[in-house]
Parts: C-alpha cells; sequence; structure tokens
C-alpha cells in the first residue's frame, strides 16, 4: 500500500534527533508490548509480513503520530482481533470475557533466547531457475498495491542494476495476505540522479532487496 | 546478514525505509533515531547531509553506497581500519568500533579517541 510507512525520499520531517546513552526501552510498558509482540509472532498464528502490515496499514496522519511501539501495540491488538484469539471488548475490557482458543505453539521463557538467536528461515526450495544475473539491467515496476509490498514508492519506475541474486525467498506481499509462495529475491543497485534526478549527490548509489515479480527485463 | 566494506572511496550506510529492520543478532534492537521518520525519509536522497547531522564530513569523491532493508537481508557495516592501528590486537581494535560505524552513520573512534 502508498502508506505513511513509505518514507524514502520524503521532506520536511527536519533533523534526526538523537539521545545521548539511550535506553534500549523509555518505559516499562514498551517492553511489554516488545515481548507481547514476539510471543504472539512465535506462536505461528501469522507471518512477519502480516505483522508489518497490520502495523502500516493506517491513516498517514495515525501512523506518523503513533510512537513506535504504540503502533507495535496497535497492530498487535488488530491481529489479536482478526485471529480471533483477543475480541476488540476484551481488549478495551482488559481481561478475557470468553475462553480463549490454544495457539500452534508456544514459546517458552527458557527457549527465546535459542529461538531469536536461531531466527527465521525464509529460503525455499527453487521451483524455477532464475530471471536475471549480476550485471542485467531491470526496470522496478510501476505498481500500487493496495496490500502489503516491499517495493518501496521511491525506485518504483526506474532502472537499476542487479548486483546479487539472495535465493528463493519467501514472498512478502503474498505472505503478508496469508499465502505462501517464493520467488527469486534479488539486490538491485540504483544510481542517485536515476531515483532523485539532477540535483542528486552524483557519488550516491542506493540498493533495495527485491522479488522477481518487482522488477521487469530492459 | 551481508558485511559492507568501507574503503577509502566506498562509504556504506544502512536504513530500512519501510520500518525498522535491522542486524538484531549483532547490534541489538536499533535507537529511535533509525527508526525514526527523518533517518528513514533522508537516508536514502540526502545521507551525505544525514553524516553531517552525524558529524561525518566525507570528501566529496567518496561515493556514498546506501542499503535499503527491504527484504529479510540484514546489513552490517565494516567500518574502515584508522589509521594509527598498526600491531593493534583484535581485542583493542574492537574498543575503536561503535554501533554508529557499523550501521554507517559514524566512523569508528580514532587511537586517541580510545578508552585505556
Amino acid at each position: 500500500m502508498n502508506g505513511a510507512h513509505d518514507l524514502g525520499g520524503m521532506h520536511g520531517f527536519g533533523a534526526i534527533e538523537r539521545e545521548p546513552n539511550e535506553p534500549v526501552f523509555h518505559a516499562d510498558w514498551e517492553r511489554r508490548v516488545f515481548a507481547l509482540a514476539l510471543a504472539m509472532g512465535a506462536t505461528g498464528e501469522w507471518t512477519i509480513d502480516r505483522g508489518r502490515f497490520a502495523r502500516e496499514n493506517r491513516p498517514p496522519a495515525a501512523y506518523l503520530t503513533k510512537t513506535y511501539y504504540e503502533l507495535w501495540l496497535a497492530g498487535l491488538e488488530r491481529l489479536l482481533a482478526e485471529s480471533k484469539l483477543v475480541a476488540p471488548a476484551e481488549t478495551a475490557a482488559g481481561k478475557a470475557l470468553e475462553a480463549g482458543r490454544p495457539v500452534k505453539r508456544v514459546l517458552a521463557v527458557a527457549d527465546v533466547a535459542r529461538v531469536l538467536a536461531a531466527g527465521t528461515r525464509y529460503e525455499r526450495p527453487a521451483s524455477a531457475p532464475a530471471r536475471f544475473r549480476p550485471g542485467d539491467s531491470v526496470r522496478a515496476k510501476t505498481m500500487n498495491p493496495v496490500g502489503h509490498t516491499r517495493l518501496p514508492r521511491y525506485v518504483r519506475g526506474h532502472v537499476g542494476v542487479i548486483e546479487a541474486v539472495n535465493g528463493f525467498q519467501v514472498f512478502a506481499d503474498a505472505s503478508a495476505a496469508g499465502e505462501e509462495s517464493a520467488q527469486w529475491l534479488y539486490t538491485v543497485a540504483f544510481e542517485g540522479r536515476e531515483l532523485w534526478g539532477p540535483d542528486s549527490d552524483p557519488r550516491l548509489a542506493v540498493s533495495i532487496n527485491a522479488w522477481e515479480s518487482y522488477l521487469e527485463p530492459l | 546478514m551481508v558485511l559492507v566494506e568501507n574503503t577509502p572511496s566506498i562509504h556504506n550506510m544502512v536504513v530500512c525505509t519501510l520500518c525498522s529492520c535491522y542486524p538484531w543478532p549483532v547490534l541489538g534492537l536499533p535507537p529511535v533515531w533509525y527508526k525514526s521518520a527523518p533517518y528513514r525519509a533522508r537516508a536514502v536522497s540526502d545521507p551525505r547531509g544525514v553524516l553531517r547531522e552525524f558529524g561525518v564530513e566525507l570528501p566529496d569523491t567518496t561515493q556514498i553506497r546506501v542499503w535499503d532493508s527491504t527484504a529479510e537481508v540484514r546489513y552490517l557495516v565494516l567500518p574502515m581500519r584508522p589509521a594509527g592501528t598498526q600491531g593493534w590486537t583484535e581485542e583493542k581494535l574492537a574498543t575503536l568500533v561503535t554501533r554508529d560505524s557499523m550501521i554507517g552513520t559514524g566512523l569508528p573512534l580514532l587511537p586517541t579517541q580510545a578508552e585505556p
């Protein structure tokens, strides 16, 4: 979706605010929301891509005025409601109003460090040869899907060069819609002037990761 | 995870314009500025200006390579070894490496700035 989360190239946000000796969390509720989101993600009730879409799919003003962990909480509440795990009335009441249902998996406290360190594998067996090779020129498609996508607006319609083939990986756009499929994933480099025009820094290149269906040959 | 190496002619910088992807296993959770709109908006269009805000002034001849983490590939910058560190052990060199130098918004400390 063309949402407020797709920030690359926007103007007007002002200076980058840094905080010396920044704590990992700025309040206990942030730590709790983060833990809840990770624990619920580990149940396998939804994918990381559906999780991202639940955070970004909201009116631009709402996205930009919530803090980072407020967005995580809002996304989690939506996913819990969509998955029929916690009804909105229960979230409002702050307690269960009906009997719950079991989840697919439960991440036990003792396993958190091991599971996080192991990470999640997104590579799948290839079902087709890669269409592009390093050095090939490609164009990022002009597209405006209403669902989740990882092709940022600032590269759409622009020409880049394949830098690397990163394997056959779970396709985020489909995964966010609840369907698992996989495609070749590439690293594509774009020159600054191609993206931003003649005023761009002449010595800038930006690389993204792009699934094969985001790209067309030149 | 992909390691991108800084050289005298290339400076690398990492961002996630769409959300907050970051090399958790190595750097932990990202600072607020990394997740903030100003950084995500400008890192891809004006990285030299962003670096200036971080107190890093690169020669005009240095190429800037920005890595936007749009999939599950994570990036980590390998900073350039500072001058005056010949013969240093790995342990001593590690004291010069800052978090920001591995995101690409900073440079490693100089030997004169290292903790004794």
